[in-house]
């Protein structure tokens, strides 16, 4: 069953030793190059935490599950300060074809919560297939020119 | 359908790698040679607040492809310095740019003068024909042809473009099939 990061959005951390919810769901990290998620983004701005998806026990519709709260860290490189910033987020983000149009920006990403796998992208109403990705950067997100 | 875009409005589109999503660049002007009736390359300009010319070029070998919202690259190896890019890119002759130039067919008459140079989209720089002021006083839009001759101040052309002179470039997307298909048959 596929998850959705707008669905996911706001989704309550729980620590499975304490049952203690350590806080909500903020982002999700996307490798570019293994089209997956790699880690979560907990909590908002100084004090946001990072979850590597290694550590997630349990990617639920009602909640995330994690061992215990050391599970979740502080940024430890740019890569994770930019991401807990939010500057990583795919929703919201440029998308242009290889032929140099825009297609407009992300309105949500499809998963599967077991694996991690980025299975699609919504642009409004129309889905494009994970294999047309070329790149994912700072500026757009580059899709082949057949999912145009 | 047929995308064409002139070259002032290529001015100022992102430079972007493909399998980064970052904008590297962005144009600051276009390097045409009326001789190869093609883009040869595009020279740079720097992006965000550091804005100012940029000392690399993009010889038009290494374009993916001009779009509608951005130039395309693979990567950020694709901008070479001047020295190191083919003579007609990293040192473009001067008194090349067919800008004023005026359209005489062969017949004699001219059609006008040359304002821009009109883009395939989608593909790495192909000129396909060229905005014009006409004689009238109106902008106009002719195809190119393969065969041209050019020198410093006109630009000779077959005697059917006068019959393909366009007002807008969804016109010039129509002519320019009919227009190579006719002087093949000829």
């Amino acid at each position: 069953m596929s998850d959705r990061f707008e669905a996911a959005s706001g989704r309550r951390i729980v620590s499975r030793t304490s049952a203690e919810e350590l806080g909500n769901l903020e982002h999700l990290v996307v490798d570019a190059k293994g089209l997956r998620v790699t880690a979560l983004v907990v909590g908002k701005g100084r004090r946001a935490l990072v979850v590597d998806w290694e550590h997630v026990s349990g990617f639920g519709p009602d909640a995330v599950m994690v061992a215990d709260e050391s599970a979740l860290h502080p940024p430890r490189d740019d890569r994770e300060r930019a991401a807990a910033g939010g500057k990583l987020e795919l929703v919201g983000q440029r998308v242009l074809s290889d032929v140099g149009n825009d297609l407009g920006p992300i309105t949500d990403v499809v998963f599967d919560p077991t694996s991690g796998v980025i299975e699609a992208f919504m642009i409004d109403d129309r889905e494009v297939d994970a294999a047309a990705l070329l790149g994912i950067g700072s500026f757009a997100v580059i899709v082949r020119a057949s999912a145009e | 359908m047929r995308l064409l875009v002139t070259g002032s409005s290529i001015r100022g589109l992102p430079v972007v790698t493909i399998g980064g999503g970052e904008d590297v660049a962005e144009v600051r002007d276009v390097i045409y040679s009326p001789e190869a009736g093609r883009v040869v390359g595009l020279t740079l300009n720097k992006r965000g607040f550091l804005a100012g010319r940029c000392r690399e070029v993009l010889p038009a070998e290494m374009i993916h492809a001009i779009g509608r919202d951005a130039v395309m690259i693979d990567d950020e190896d694709s901008l070479i310095l001047p020295e190191d890019a083919p003579a007609d890119v990293g040192t473009p002759p001067s008194g090349r740019d067919v800008t004023g130039d005026e359209v005489l067919t062969e017949g004699g008459t001219s059609l006008g003068h040359v304002r821009d140079v009109v883009v395939l989209v989608g593909t790495a720089g192909q000129v396909v024909g060229y905005e014009i002021d006409t004689a009238a006083g109106r902008t106009g839009y002719i195809p190119l042809s393969t065969q041209l001759a050019v020198s410093g101040s006109a630009l000779i052309v077959p005697e059917a473009t006068a019959d393909f002179v366009r007002d807008d470039l969804v016109g010039l997307g129509a002519a320019v099939d009919e227009f190579r298909a006719r002087l093949r048959i000829r």
